[in-house]
């Protein structure tokens, strides 16, 4: 229930901080915050993929429809969210996912969740660029568009870790 | 049969990736294009209704720069009165007080609104404005600020309406060189949100930089000459006879709050007529 009642808060907290306040901050050179995949990355492993892809797929229409994207937010989500299971059982840790309550960084160190988090971020990034670009003359501009975001979005995500997930205690 | 089902069973999770995935493409390649409903827009009532909260909190920040802008803009339309100007030929004065009223009617009305969100970084850039149906917005009106054009109306609900900007890669406004005629479309390459770019332009003809770009009127619209930007850079185009014009826009669209929606009294009489012209003339 606990659990639950969490990831129903975190998906309004992800919505409206990427709709509101992200959206609006104009870094410059085409880079866009997008911190929304975290919500999907933060969902238990042992969920099934059908039940995570249909919270990828409402998330990511709820922000499509807040920001006049027209399923651009949707696809890519669902491309981290498809991704998610191969590439979090591709970098699994030596024991399995069994003792661990959740993939924040505080449990699976920054070194994991560099490796996978940012392994999803970068597919979700350039997906979500080229599909918006959509002209193959333009790669070299979606290229730096995505690791420029990606950058930026990876940092935001660690911080938010830090500053909302509460640290497990030490046994 | 059977190996049917195993196949689906095998893939099961593939195959409602890619049913989720057809449905978000769907989305994005036909709504982009042409706004079948409103909802998953920022018309809907529930994200207007949200973006307008947010609104109501930021729009004070900048509120001294936007009554600066209202007052220039009004003093510039104060000077446009009639008892603000001598009148010279006192003759024709006379005469034309009441041919004046006969001889010309209203064709374009300006309804005031608010921009409460908007992007600038993406390829596709709409802005939400505060002002649907109910007030008259239409799709397809032109969106104007005191310096310039914002943009074309792309869909309204009851109380919100959602602006396809200058700042989207198909724009394809019909503009043209002031003193020139010259005309063009205006595009945007997706990645300055200062300039913009004028196709079609024949390069037969010199073009002075920092000359002024208008809008054609043209597409209904917008009335003729209401300005867009200025002349920043002329390149030709590889193979083909015409230029690539770079224009620096006049609207700074990060920091425009303020516009008007166009309505085009005379709309339907000029597309009554225009229906008329036979379209299987071939020879």
């Amino acid at each position: 229930m606990n659990t639950i009642l969490s990831h129903g808060l975190r998906f309004g907290f992800f919505l409206l901080v990427q709709v509101l306040i992200l959206n609006q901050i104009e870094i410059g050179v085409g880079t866009q915050l997008m911190i929304y995949p975290l919500f999907i990355a933060l969902l238990p492993v042992e969920m099934n993929t059908f039940v995570s892809l249909s919270f990828a797929f409402t998330l990511g229409v709820s922000i499509d429809a807040m920001s006049n994207t027209y399923g651009l937010h949707t696809s890519s989500l669902l491309v981290f969210a498809y991704l998610k299971p191969i590439v979090y059982s591709a970098f699994a840790p030596r024991d399995g996912y069994d003792q661990v309550s959740e993939t924040n960084i505080h449990e699976m160190g920054l070194s994991w969740f560099l490796r996978s988090f940012g392994l999803l971020l970068l597919i979700h990034h350039l997906w979500f660029f080229t599909l918006e670009m959509f002209k193959l003359n333009e790669i070299l501009f979606v290229l730096q568009k995505t690791i420029l975001s990606v950058i930026m979005s990876f940092i935001v995500c660690i911080l938010l870790q830090y500053l909302f997930i509460r640290k497990p205690k030490e046994t | 049969m059977r190996n049917f089902l195993a196949f689906i069973r095998r893939f099961q999770v593939l195959l409602f990736f890619a049913l989720l995935q057809g449905i978000a493409l769907t989305i994005y390649f036909t709504f982009s294009v042409f706004p079948r409903s409103q909802y998953l827009t920022t018309a809907s009532s529930i994200s207007g209704s949200i973006l307008s909260v947010r609104n109501d909190l930021t729009k004070h920040f900048n509120l001294s720069a936007s009554n600066r802008k209202l007052q220039a803009e009004n003093s510039l339309l104060r000077k446009e009165l009639t008892q603000n100007q001598l009148t010279i030929d006192q003759t024709w004065e006379l005469d034309s007080s009441k041919a004046k009223n006969d001889s010309t009617i209203q064709q374009f009305e300006y309804i005031g609104g608010m921009i409460i969100n908007s992007t600038f970084n993406r390829v596709n850039n709409y802005f939400t404005l505060n002002i649907g149906k109910k007030q008259g917005v239409e799709a397809g009106m032109g969106v104007i600020s005191d310096k310039g054009v914002v943009g074309v109306i792309h869909n309204s609900s009851e109380h919100f309406s959602v602006v396809k900007s200058c700042l989207t890669s198909n724009i394809n406004m019909d503009i043209m060189i002031e003193y020139s005629g010259e005309p063009g479309l205006l595009k945007w390459n997706g990645k300055d949100a200062r300039r913009g770019n004028m196709t079609g332009v024949s390069n037969d003809t010199e073009i002075k930089p920092w000359s002024k770009v208008v809008t054609r009127g043209g597409a209904k619209k917008f009335p003729r000459g209401i300005p867009v930007g200025k002349v920043a850079k002329t390149e030709v185009v590889e193979g083909q006879p015409l230029w690539d014009v770079t224009i620096l826009y006049a609207e700074n669209f990060r920091s425009v709050q303020y516009v008007y929606v166009i309505k085009n009294l005379l709309l339907n009489e000029q597309q009554e007529l225009e229906s008329q012209i036979p379209n299987d003339i071939e020879n």
